[in-house]
């Protein structure tokens, strides 16, 4: 005869591990779908609303009448090409900075930390006429003819990408050997631009792509800035469109949205691929 | 300027307040391997980043093959490098990181592509080529990085305790794998360390630094065998400290504890009669006497036998003065019973004096 048991102390482990674990579950199922239902009814209210622009069906008929608006899509590619000068502009500011603070002055990361939070303390309206004060009279003009004007708004949306980019490159500096790539690099024979470009960059790419991405997701739907700026961007057409029509503006706020979640969604993917250079 | 290829003239480092090191002065010879060891802090690094270029002297001057390079940039001075955490280019192949020094000089593709053959054939990878770092052992990386500094034909390579984050076995095959690198291409070296064995088994000169001064620069063999100090001899290998009356400077008799010991210390005939010094005895010095010798044949007690593998130690007293005695193991070792009476000897040689005991030091 063959009696087979379960080890006296396996089996009461097991059984002592099951009802907890159960338990865990279910709350984090619970948190889980009260999470979900706060954040998808609005979104799920707007977009059924958005479908209703015609009367007794559903339909796209907000989202065709919203793509055949004249000024949809300049406003929509002004603040495209806005987000990208910002970006690239945010870039070229953030990352020789991030890098020499780790190199060479990482007693100053404090102080570079609190300037690039700065945008979150300040509000839009606050910064906006401190920015009006500073450049619409001589020396500093400005904002004296519409694309001078843009060229300080694409500026302040730099800036107001500091707290998320810096952050972005920080950790991307923090997670590799900084001194030691460079001190590689050099003892090799390269100079700063090679080091910079063929080392840094390279190894931040998923730090820079998500601050980038970041940065645009902020900048595509800006309004307080813009708006004071007469600039004919995203943001204010959006203003401008709830305030004359019915649909169109839910149709709107989802393409906007959709555009960030897209954004986000490349953060990840490109994040997910980040060990097969 | 002096004879050496790699000259180092009275240099000085300090950061701040803080005197990393003190007046350096050391000659490295072509094709010569030297170690820099001492323990943590005691500015071996700081003074091969000095040589690198990563540090400036505070004064001093560096000297490579005639060439004044004190304050020269670190990408003008065909030095090579190897790092303890490696720093491969992770965005790189290993071909492409072998290959990075030369393409920043200019050099053609199929220059490139011949050196990077030639340097993963000298480490034994070829298949990696195509390999990422994060692809690759830790062995494997630290052998990339070798390739990767000597590609460029540096004048001097320097290793900056490039074993200390590998395991004990790949440790001491691959320090052997660089030692026989480093003779086959005939450059020069410096390696810093703060493990005694690894300086020993591959330098061919060692330069003992401790709180950034060098206490000894010698071969392996008159550092473990004549240091010329206490913190030498207590930092190379293990030693028994004891401290010691002079009895007759001129014979070299001293007394420990009634027990007279004698000694073929140099400097003896300078010390005077009643003389308290210290005197340090390495544990595989010591043997038991088999047969009667003109030096140290002294009586002592078993306290303690320790196995430790190829090695037996025993602990004996000698007067109220406790020694180790190291002995190879064998499986047929006689080994005597702990409390037992026993005799050991030690050589003249033997019994260092390296400095005045407390009660009469200053």
């Amino acid at each position: 005869m063959t009696i087979t048991t379960t080890p006296a102390p396996l089996a009461a482990k097991a059984a002592a591990a099951g009802t907890p674990a159960r338990k865990n579950r279910f709350w984090s199922w619970l948190i889980y779908v009260a999470g979900a239902v706060y954040f998808l009814t609005p979104l799920a209210a707007t977009f059924y609303w958005s479908l209703r622009a015609e009367k007794g069906k559903l339909g796209f008929e907000a989202y065709r009448r919203l793509f055949a608006e004249t000024d949809f899509l300049p406003a929509f590619s002004e603040s495209l090409v806005n987000a990208v000068a910002a970006i690239l502009l945010s870039l070229l500011l953030i990352v020789p900075t991030a890098y020499w603070v780790t190199l060479r002055l990482p007693k100053l990361r404090p102080v570079v930390e609190f300037i690039t939070l700065l945008p979150f303390v300040i509000p839009a309206v606050v910064l906006v006429f401190g920015l009006l004060r500073l450049y619409s009279r001589p020396p500093l003009l400005l904002t004296a003819t519409y694309d001078s004007s843009r060229v300080l708004l694409v500026c302040v949306y730099a800036a107001l990408s500091f707290p998320y980019m810096f952050r972005a490159v920080d950790n991307g500096l923090r997670a590799m050997d900084v001194r030691a790539l460079t001190e590689a690099a050099q003892s090799l024979g390269a100079g700063w631009p090679t080091i910079l470009l063929q080392v840094i960059f390279p190894n931040l790419r998923v730090a820079l792509l998500s601050g980038a991405l970041l940065t645009f997701a902020i900048v595509i739907g800006e309004l307080t800035i813009a708006l004071f700026m007469a600039q004919h961007t995203l943001g204010p057409y959006m203003a401008d469109l709830t305030r004359s029509k019915v649909y169109e503006p839910s149709a709107m706020a989802l393409v906007a949205f959709a555009l960030t979640w897209a954004a986000m969604g490349m953060i990840a993917y490109i994040s997910r691929e980040r060990r097969q250079p | 300027m002096n004879g050496g290829f790699l000259n180092l003239e009275r240099v000085r480092k300090e950061f701040g307040s803080v005197l990393a090191v003190d007046t350096f002065n050391l000659e490295v010879g072509a094709g010569e391997f030297v170690s820099f060891l001492g323990p943590s802090g005691c500015g071996k690094t700081t003074t091969l980043r000095m040589v690198a270029g990563f540090e400036q002297p505070s004064s001093g001057t560096i000297w490579l093959a005639g060439k004044d390079v004190t304050f020269a940039k670190p990408n003008e001075r065909n030095i090579g490098m190897v790092f303890q955490s490696y720093a491969l280019f992770p965005n790189m192949t290993v071909g492409q990181n072998v290959g990075f020094g030369l393409k920043v000089r200019g050099r053609p593709k199929d220059e490139i592509d011949r050196r990077v053959q030639e340097m993963l054939e000298l480490i034994q990878l070829r298949d990696l080529e195509k390999r990422y770092p994060y692809q690759l052992s830790g062995g494997q990386q630290q052998r990339v990085a070798l390739a990767r500094a000597l590609a460029i034909r540096p004048q001097v390579l320097l290793l900056d305790e490039p074993l200390s984050a590998l395991d004990a076995k790949i440790r001491i095959a691959l320090r052997a794998e660089i030692r026989a690198i480093q003779k086959e291409l005939g450059i020069t070296a410096i390696y810093v360390t703060h493990d005694q064995e690894e300086a020993l088994s591959i330098s061919d000169r060692i330069v003992v630094m401790n709180v950034g001064e060098i206490e000894q620069v010698g071969t392996p063999f008159e550092i473990y065998n004549f240091p010329k100090t206490q913190f030498v001899a207590n930092f190379v290998g293990s030693l028994n400290n004891a401290e010691a009356e002079v009895i007759d400077p001129a014979n070299g008799i001293l007394a420990m504890d009634g027990v007279h010991l004698k000694t073929a210390d140099a400097h003896m005939s300078n010390r005077s009669k009643h003389d308290k010094v210290k005197i340090s005895i390495r544990p595989e010095r010591f043997s038991f006497a088999a047969e009667p010798m003109k030096d140290n044949v002294v009586d002592c007690i078993i306290e303690n036998i320790t196995f430790l593998g190829s090695v037996v130690r025993i602990q004996i007293s000698i007067g109220d003065t406790k020694f180790n005695m190291d002995t190879f193991n064998n499986p047929y070792l006689d080994l005597p019973a702990i409390g037992a009476k026993e005799q050991v000897m030690c050589s003249r040689e033997a019994v260092l004096v390296l400095g005045d005991a407390p009660e009469s030091a200053g």
